[in-house]
């Protein structure tokens, strides 16, 4: 008996979907409610990232890549105008390398002397332009054809 | 002069009642560098037209340097003509000879430091450079033409050096004359590095 019931049902059930316009009936659910009623959270959950990320063939997509138009779009000077140099010089070996490479007992020495008189230059400019009451700053310096110079 | 405070500086220790000992030096605290400039200062400041003092002690050391040397020719010639002839000489600031021959030694001096690289040994100690009023090089007619104008600012009671202090583009008079400007030639930036290497991280064991 029940075995009759469900083979009627079954016959019921596909003579009702051969009936039916699926295209109309798709037409005429809106997805955005159905997608608003899912919890994404939930089927993100549900899905195991390191599986997906075994699946995935690295050196597959790495030789895909096209490294040169990669490296033509990054502004290096961009990239090395964010790099803090003197945190950089303090927190690694480059600075034992820079100081046994070039500072000397005669090098600091003049580099301190003139970062003093360029102090006292700067002092004696602040004299001035209070005695004077009429700062104007410095003019615009000429552009240096020489490259520095090594103490 | 003292350095300027280190915004990194880590926090002081603190230090129980007031008992008369000095502040301690700050536990795994960010060292500063010994030279006395900031860092927007030693980046900036290649260029830019030299104050007073740079200029000033720089003049200071050619002039003990080039009379050192003067004083120096004159003992070897007086000690050569004592070999030579058996008589030495005794040179006098009186000696209108010597008057003349020191002149024209410190224009000989002058003249051909700036012509050459527009830096005497004074400048180059100081790290100032005397470039064109464009910047370019001094060259040969500038060079000349700033080592002569140089002594009308002395003759002028020193007048002549009042637009280091005065103008905007700290020049004296004999740059005016000469169209020529004096320029800090030194790589700061490059020396507060050494110095933070030298104080922070570059310390050797």
């Amino acid at each position: 008996m029940e075995s009759i019931a469900q083979g009627v049902a079954e016959r019921v059930i596909d003579l009702v979907v051969e009936a039916l316009d699926m295209n109309a009936l798709l037409a005429r659910i809106d997805l955005n409610i159905v997608l608003a009623r899912v919890d994404l959270n939930q089927v993100v959950d549900r899905i195991d990232l390191d599986e997906v990320i075994d699946r995935i063939d690295l050196n597959q997509v790495v030789d895909r890549l096209d490294v040169n138009r990669l490296m033509a779009r990054v502004d290096i000077n961009q990239v090395l105008s964010q790099v803090d140099i003197e945190a950089l010089v303090k927190n690694t070996d480059l600075g034992a390398l820079m100081v046994s490479s070039s500072s000397t007992l005669a090098t600091e020495a003049v580099d301190l002397g003139r970062s003093h008189a360029v102090s006292m230059d700067d002092t004696i400019a602040r004299w001035v332009s209070r005695i004077r009451r009429n700062h104007k700053g410095r003019a615009e310096p000429p552009e240096l054809p020489n490259t520095p110079e090594k103490p | 002069m003292t350095a300027p405070a280190d915004a990194n500086a880590g926090p002081l220790e603190s230090v129980p009642g007031n008992v008369g000992i000095s502040p301690p030096v700050p536990l795994g605290g960010t060292p500063r560098p010994y030279l006395p400039l900031s860092a927007k200062e030693t980046e900036t400041l290649r260029g830019q037209h030299a104050g007073f003092a740079s200029r000033f002690i720089a003049f200071i050391v050619d002039c003990a340097l080039s009379i050192a040397v003067f004083m120096l020719v004159l003992s070897a010639a007086s000690f050569a003509a004592s070999v030579l002839t058996g008589s030495s000489i005794h040179w006098s600031r009186a000696n209108t000879w010597v008057v003349v021959a020191f002149f024209a030694w410190e224009f000989f001096y002058y003249a051909y430091f700036w012509t050459a690289t527009g830096k005497t040994p004074g400048m180059v100690l100081l790290g100032v450079q005397v470039v064109g009023q464009d910047g370019s090089s001094v060259g040969t007619k500038r060079g000349l033409l700033r080592t002569l104008a140089f002594p009308l600012s002395f003759l002028l009671l020193g007048l002549g050096f009042l637009g280091i202090l005065l103008q905007r583009d700290r020049r004296a008079l004999h740059d005016v004359i000469a169209d020529t400007a004096v320029v800090y030639s030194w790589d700061a930036r490059e020396a507060r590095l050494r110095s933070l290497a030298r104080e922070g991280g570059g310390r050797q064991p």
